[in-house]
């Protein structure tokens, strides 16, 4: 079938090709790291494919958001992607900015976290693929629900059956349970919308194998203890996420990624090579990267001061191995993952306490020399706990530095201005 | 209005105490502050505390809160902390939030620490309003209730709880009849005297206030009414507290009839079913899926949406303005979309942006004249 029996997917056609032209910038290369990124590549284009494909045919396929126990998709064979999807995996993209504002244009005003302004976007101008059913989140911040609920009023999804599981704002085990209730809700949603029956067999199995992932991911955050540290921005957190999150969870090519992971990351600890030449600022950045415009500001943080970002927001969490003993202890353990320790879930969702100890930990453990929280303008709950992580930091004497940015419109603090502001930071406080 | 009830609404609305709050605490009441109408007043009247809707009237300035809080936070809570950092909320004996949004929930992490108020909790209010959600809610009213026995001290039985219900419920009742005298061709009183009356209701005890807000409904129902204005208007929105604000709308011809807010008729429009056996069990029956809900409640929106049609026609309306406080997520969405149902209806809608502290009126009211002039009025 023609593109023009699918306008939803102009988008996402172009993005694949997009990623088509990243693939074979890597694909024959020696790196290692390369050769790591050709496989990153490689799912995220199969996972274009399977959706374009399904919308052409007909089949039943999902759109999701992040953390939404993505093992359960595996286990029901269901092709499945993310609404926020182009802010997120594909935000370098060469139309993100003249996207960000036809949003703007619509109506979304600019003070609304631009991922969801984008993300609303592609649902009200059609360029989001449309799914057999959604499986949304209500969490972590204020505008998730928004978003949903603008999928719900729009005339075109307004009939795609939705499920959302509804976040509890503790972290117990009344929290706990009720929320395994909801996932298994969930399930039976996605049954019930995609005629695939969930067989507790293969869900053990996945989740199985995405407990590898995890603990293959742990292994590799204790080799970024190194110093200096085998990988910096470029290499980490947002893969790791991606693959167990967006592309391979609970797979076995997810996992045989994780080991090509650590075999990089082995050998480099081994010979003392870090992420530059000589690394002078352990940096621990607690947030996203700047997707959008990555390369415009984290090569810099490198070349001109050897600050090594050692870890960020999305690269070590305490994720839970779950027990797959009992059917009960795995739906327990599978609401804790998605909902106290997945990155960003995790912090935005919960109480302060989850900044405080996330700091603390990754400060000593990693030997951070300095904490930055970049303020994406859309997290104004991290944006209201400045104070809370100032003196959490004064306390454990590391320096701390809140910027002011927008990760995917490099127009709200331009690259220009964070450098000379990341600069004089560095140079008062003597780093570097 | 002539009465003394208008006089002392006023007293109450224009700042953070008043004569009734104070000479509550003089007499050894305790009161209670709450953020966000989701909270259960009732529970507070129960326990014999005066329930107090938290607001930072009178606040000028941030700049305590600064150091806490960001510049892309709502100066609702940047204005309400500051507030408390410079000790103006002395006066109450405990605070409870509501994970009602990121600003919000976080003015508890930050006031827990850093504000010396003795109780101070958060509910878990949940996003859905389905069956499993209440049943949820009500286990927090029966934490909450137990935190506050064993605070305060108090006996919370189910005959108090009961007591407090039918007392809100009768407070909204007469609430509901003020706002169908604005139904009137020449409504007896203003959008920004509305406004007085219904946050005064929020920070005095209600036996008191529903004797007076009794007397000033006897007062208005033989008064001639305001007749005059240019257009007929509703307010859809969030916190909105300031009859100043109001009234700079009102100065340019707009006489603002009924609204969908926080501190209107989100708050009274529907009634805690009494036929419930079980007190708790109605109230959290109210709180998640009954009352009109705001938008952080998934799945509402249409409910929401068909509401504000529904008051603007009863109201007999003739625009709809829709305010919001700048840097929440929540209501820009909500007017998003309610602008797309509106249209869909020839409503006129004006949607606008401020800062809590009402200041600099010549923006707002360019853009309430050049509405009311679009509207051909
Ligand atoms: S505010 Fe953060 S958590 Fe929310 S959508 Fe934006 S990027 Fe995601
Ligand atoms: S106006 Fe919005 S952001 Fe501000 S306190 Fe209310 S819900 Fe939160």
């Amino acid at each position: 079938m023609s593109t023009d029996n699918h306008p939803e997917l102009v988008r996402y056609r172009s993005e694949r090709e997009w990623f088509k032209l990243l693939h074979s910038q890597v694909k024959d290369s020696d790196v290692p790291e390369h050769q790591l990124a050709e496989r990153t590549l490689t799912f995220c284009l199969d996972m274009y494919n399977r959706i374009i494909a399904c919308v052409e045919e007909g089949d039943p396929f999902v759109a999701t958001y992040y953390c939404s126990a993505p093992e359960l998709c595996t286990a029901m064979d269901l092709p499945w992607y993310m609404v926020m999807q182009t802010p997120f995996l594909a935000s370098s993209v060469p139309y993100l900015l003249d996207d960000i504002d036809s949003a703007e244009a619509m109506g979304l005003g600019s003070d609304l976290c631009t991922a969801i302004r984008l993300s609303i976007y592609y649902i009200e101008a059609n360029l989001s693929p449309i799914p057999s059913c959604i499986v949304g989140l209500l969490y972590p911040c204020d505008g998730a629900p928004m978003l949903h609920q603008v999928i719900q009023h729009n005339s075109k999804w307004r009939d795609i059956p939705m499920f959302n599981a509804d976040p509890p704002y503790w972290d117990d085990d009344r929290s706990l349970d009720y929320f395994a209730a909801e996932l298994r809700k969930m399930a039976q949603f996605l049954e019930q919308h995609t005629g695939r029956k969930l067989d507790m067999d293969k869900l053990k199995e996945a989740i199985e194998e995405s407990n590898k992932q995890f603990a293959l991911w742990q292994e590799y955050n204790e080799l970024r203890r190194a110093v200096p540290s085998p990988h910096g921005w470029d290499l980490g957190g947002s893969q790791c996420f991606s693959v167990t999150q967006c592309y391979r969870a609970g797979q076995k090519g997810g996992t045989d990624w994780f080991r090509k992971l650590i075999e990089i990351a082995e050998h480099k600890v081994a010979n003392k090579i870090g992420a530059v030449e000589k690394e002078r600022i352990r940096l621990f950045w607690f947030d996203l990267l700047p997707f959008g415009w990555i390369f415009d500001l984290l090569p810099w943080l490198e070349q001109e001061w050897g600050a090594v970002m050692v870890m960020d927001m999305f690269g070590n969490y305490p994720y839970t191995l779950i027990d797959t003993s009992s059917e009960e202890q795995m739906w327990r353990d599978l609401a804790k993952r998605n909902l106290f320790d997945a990155p960003m879930i995790r912090q935005a969702r919960g109480v302060a306490d989850n900044f405080v100890n996330d700091i603390a930990r990754i400060v000593k453990d990693y030997k951070i020399d300095v904490v930055i929280w970049p303020g994406h303008m859309g997290h104004k709950d991290g944006s209201a706990t400045i104070g809370i992580m100032r003196e959490t930091c004064r306390k454990l004497k590391v320096p701390f530095m809140s910027l002011g940015l927008d990760l995917f419109d490099r127009r709200y603090a331009t690259p220009d201005q964070l450098k000379e502001k990341m600069s004089e930071f560095f140079r008062a406080m003597g780093l570097g | 209005m002539t009465g003394t009830s208008f006089q002392t609404f006023t007293e109450a609305a224009q700042g953070l105490v008043n004569p009734a709050l104070q000479s509550w605490k003089a007499g050894g009441g305790k009161v209670v502050g709450y953020f966000c109408s989701a909270v259960p007043e009732e529970i507070l009247v129960a326990a014999d505390l005066l329930s107090y809707r938290m607001r930072a009237t009178g606040s000028e300035s941030t700049e305590e809160s600064d150091a806490y809080f960001s510049n892309i936070n709502c100066s609702f809570p940047r204005h309400c902390f500051n507030l408390a950092l410079i000790g103006k909320f002395e006066f109450l004996d405990g605070v409870i939030c509501l994970n009602s949004c990121d600003h919000v929930r976080r003015l508890y992490d930050n006031w827990k620490r850093y504000v010396p108020t003795e109780f101070v909790e958060i509910m878990s209010l949940p996003r859905k309003t389905g069956p499993d959600q209440v049943a949820w809610y009500r286990e927090e009213l029966a934490l909450l209730k137990e935190k506050i026995e064993k605070h305060f001290g108090a006996e919370i039985t189910d005959d108090r709880l009961k007591g407090a219900i039918r007392l809100l419920n009768e407070t909204r009742s007469l609430q509901r009849e003020l706002y169908e005298l604005r139904k009137r061709e020449n409504p007896p009183l203003t959008g920004a005297q509305a406004l007085v009356v219904m946050v005064a209701g929020t920070a005095m005890p209600k036996e008191p206030y529903n004797a007076l807000l009794r007397e000033l409904l006897d007062e208005l129902r033989q008064a001639e009414g305001n007749g005059g204005y240019r257009a007929r208007l509703m307010v859809v929105g969030g916190i909105l507290d300031d009859p100043a604000w109001v009234q700079v709308v009102e100065d340019q011809g707009g006489l603002v009839v009924t609204d969908a807010t926080c501190f209107g008729t989100r708050t009274m429009w529907k009634q805690v079913d009494e036929s419930i056996g079980d007190p708790l069990d109605a109230l959290a029956r109210y709180y998640v899926a009954d009352r009109p809900s705001c938008p952080r409640m998934y799945g509402e929106q249409e409910r929401r949406s068909e509401l504000v049609r529904e008051l603007y026609s009863e109201f007999d309306c003739d625009g709809i303005i829709g305010e919001r406080l700048m840097f929440c997520d929540q209501w820009l969405v909500e007017h998003y979309m309610l602008d797309h149902d509106l249209k869909e209806e020839s409503i006129p809608f004006l949607k606008l942006e401020r800062d809590y502290v009402t200041s600099g009126t010549g923006q707002l009211r360019t853009r309430v004249q050049a509405f009311l002039e679009k509207m051909g009025k």
